[in-house]
């Protein structure tokens, strides 16, 4: 059963989409009904398998694509793709960053911030700076390399100095020293400035670090969001090892401790067993208290709880693989 | 402003600009050097008449260049994702075309009289060689000439490239713009072959030898008929028309010499009438787009 969570009204959310429908030709569904609320001012991780959607609705928001059926609305206000004045308020970086390969870096920035919102020329080397791209940035972009481009095309969804930045994998290709300079300028942009980022991605590490909400599609619909510590202490888990002759017993009085959780049992192989139960980290003492009770001296405990955990409770270990949307 | 001054720049900063100029003034030197023989039988070494020859260059092979650059620097947009960025900012896809076309114009406009000054310079450089008095090129109706030529040539230049355009904008590619650009181009020009010959064996058939001790065994020339109106046909059908224009030309195509061409007052709405068509169905298309 989806868990989606209505933050607000559709007016009082940045970006708000509703039973959002969008197929590719015939009988390709990308999107089947997606329902997402991305509050003003906070970093929105939008988390999927491949193929899942994420990309496909990034593109309807910026009325690149008409969508089938539901609705779409940017800063509290309904958006189609006639409307595109309001996007002088949003920067995007959708797939792959996409320049002129015999332009500059700043020539590129140049001749984009010639569209769309009118653009300060002088904001193109804070920006250029702001992603580590300024010793660059006289080179013909055909000689960067993919994190050097993924890095200009951040610039460039910066440039105008946009309210609400769509950031699709922004991470991929980026070193870790990229990473940081993203980390650091996208809280600059929403602690900082207040603005609002919905970045997705599969990188679940760097959305864990980064995102204040998460939203997670599969199959094109939205399966579970709401604010990240919430998802975390939702999927918090004590990992406890006990010897295989002991774990029939440890199952039984392990399942009372969450009854209407799966508990999972693994044989390490080593004589030695794994469970994960699903009870809130803070619970690890009662968990070894139960087990103690019964006679059964756990040899590991281990409190805590991941983004991971959550993906893949939530689509499966094997994700979603379908056409690249 | 800022939006064909951006266009201007990435159109000056793209080696295909200059290799696509380079080829016109590569073969243009080349075919002056060749042929200067044949143009002194012809008493084209001299003004008014160079302008004839001159034009050829600058519009019919012009032409046919303007086509597959406008297709090349209109669908690259696509081939490199850049359309993408341009519209996901809000900018209206209509006057980012139009910025695209009026940067076309501008480049066009500018190529139009490098080749125009070039081929004074190597009318000149034919006359020394031969021997032959090229004279002024301003004498007699040489500015006149001149003029014609620049206004009435240019029109056909921008139809070319608006075909370009609008190839390279339906089917989101500059190779594939350009490609059915050039197909399009030579297609139509052995279309009308067909057609003049098709339609001159009916007049025979149908008793239209008027005079048979007159020019061409006595056939009047037929026509305006409908396929000179054809969008490669209606522009080549004004370059014959201009001053010297026919002459150059008559070798390249047996409608020249079998069929009436179009009158100036009937050709030159129709090329604009092309121009703005094909920049309408070109707008048409790109709003109607989804953009992957």
């Amino acid at each position: 059963m989806a868990e989606v969570s209505a933050w607000a009204p559709m007016s009082d959310l940045a970006v708000a989409t509703r039973g959002l429908v969008k197929s590719y030709g015939r009988g390709h569904p990308a999107l089947t009904g997606l329902d997402m609320s991305v509050p003003y001012g906070r970093v929105y991780g939008f988390l999927g398998p491949n193929g899942s959607g994420k990309t496909t609705a990034l593109r309807l928001m910026t009325g690149l694509l008409r969508p089938n059926a539901g609705s779409i609305a940017l800063f509290g206000a309904p958006f189609t793709w006639r409307d595109r004045e309001r996007l002088f308020r949003v920067g995007s970086l959708i797939e792959t960053p996409s320049f002129y390969p015999y332009l500059s870096g700043s020539e590129n920035l140049l001749v984009l911030s010639a569209a769309g919102p009118p653009t300060d020329p002088g904001r193109i080397p804070q920006v250029l700076d702001y992603v580590g791209m300024t010793s660059r940035s006289n080179d013909a972009v055909q000689t960067y390399s993919l994190g050097m481009k993924q890095r200009l095309g951040i610039a460039a969804a910066m440039v105008s100095d946009p309210d609400l930045l769509l950031l699709d994998e922004p991470a991929n290709g980026l070193d870790p020293g990229g990473m940081v300079a993203m980390r650091e300028t996208l809280r600059y942009f929403t602690r900082d400035l207040g603005k609002t980022v919905v970045i997705s991605s599969h990188l679940l590490h760097e959305i864990e670090q980064l995102a204040d909400v998460v939203g997670i599609i599969d199959r094109g619909r939205l399966i579970r969001e709401g604010p990240l510590a919430q998802l975390l202490a939702d999927a918090g888990r004590v990992r406890v090892r006990v010897t295989v002759e002991e774990m029939p017993r440890a199952a039984e009085i392990l399942q009372r401790l969450a009854p209407e959780r799966p508990l999972y049992g693994i044989d390490s192989g080593d004589q030695q067993g794994w469970f994960t139960v699903h009870v809130a980290p803070n619970r690890a003492t009662e968990v070894n208290r139960a087990l103690a009770e019964a006679g059964i001296h756990a040899s590991g405990l281990e409190p805590g709880s991941d983004l991971e955990t959550v993906f893949l409770e939530v689509t499966g270990p094997g994700g979603t693989v379908g056409p690249a949307a | 402003m800022r939006l064909i001054r951006a266009e201007l720049l990435k159109m000056r900063r793209r080696q295909a600009t200059w290799v696509v100029l380079i080829v016109l003034v590569v073969l243009m030197v080349i075919t002056y050097l060749l042929t200067g023989e044949a143009y002194r039988f012809l008493g084209i070494i001299e003004f008014p008449g160079a302008y004839g020859v001159i034009g050829q260059f600058a519009f019919a092979l012009g032409g046919l260049l303007a086509i597959v650059y406008s297709a090349a620097f209109v669908g690259a947009d696509w081939n490199w994702g850049v359309v993408r960025n341009v519209v996901a900012r809000g900018e209206s896809r209509a006057r980012y075309l139009l910025a695209k076309c009026a940067a076309l114009a501008i480049g066009l406009g500018v190529a139009m009289l490098i080749i125009f000054a070039l081929g004074i310079a190597l009318t000149f450089v034919q006359g020394w060689i031969y021997g032959l008095p090229v004279e002024s090129p301003l004498r007699g109706r040489g500015l006149q000439d001149l003029i014609d030529w620049l206004l009435l040539g240019y029109p056909v230049l921008l139809q070319r490239a608006a075909l370009g355009v609008a190839v390279a904008v339906i089917l989101r590619s500059q190779l594939a713009g350009a490609v059915v650009g050039i197909v399009f181009f030579i297609g139509e020009s052995i279309l009308i072959q067909i057609l003049t010959a098709v339609s001159f064996f009916n007049r025979v058939t149908q008793g239209g030898l008027s005079d048979p001790e007159g020019p061409f065994l006595g056939f009047e020339p037929i026509g305006p008929e409908w396929f000179q109106f054809l969008p490669i046909s209606i522009g080549g059908n004004i370059l014959v028309l201009l001053p010297g224009g026919g002459g150059a030309a008559a070798a390249g195509g047996l409608q020249n010499l079998l069929l009436r061409p179009v009158p100036f007052e009937i050709a030159v709405p129709s090329v604009v009438l092309y121009i703005v068509g094909l920049l309408g169905v070109s707008i048409v298309a790109l709003n109607r787009q989804e953009i992957a």
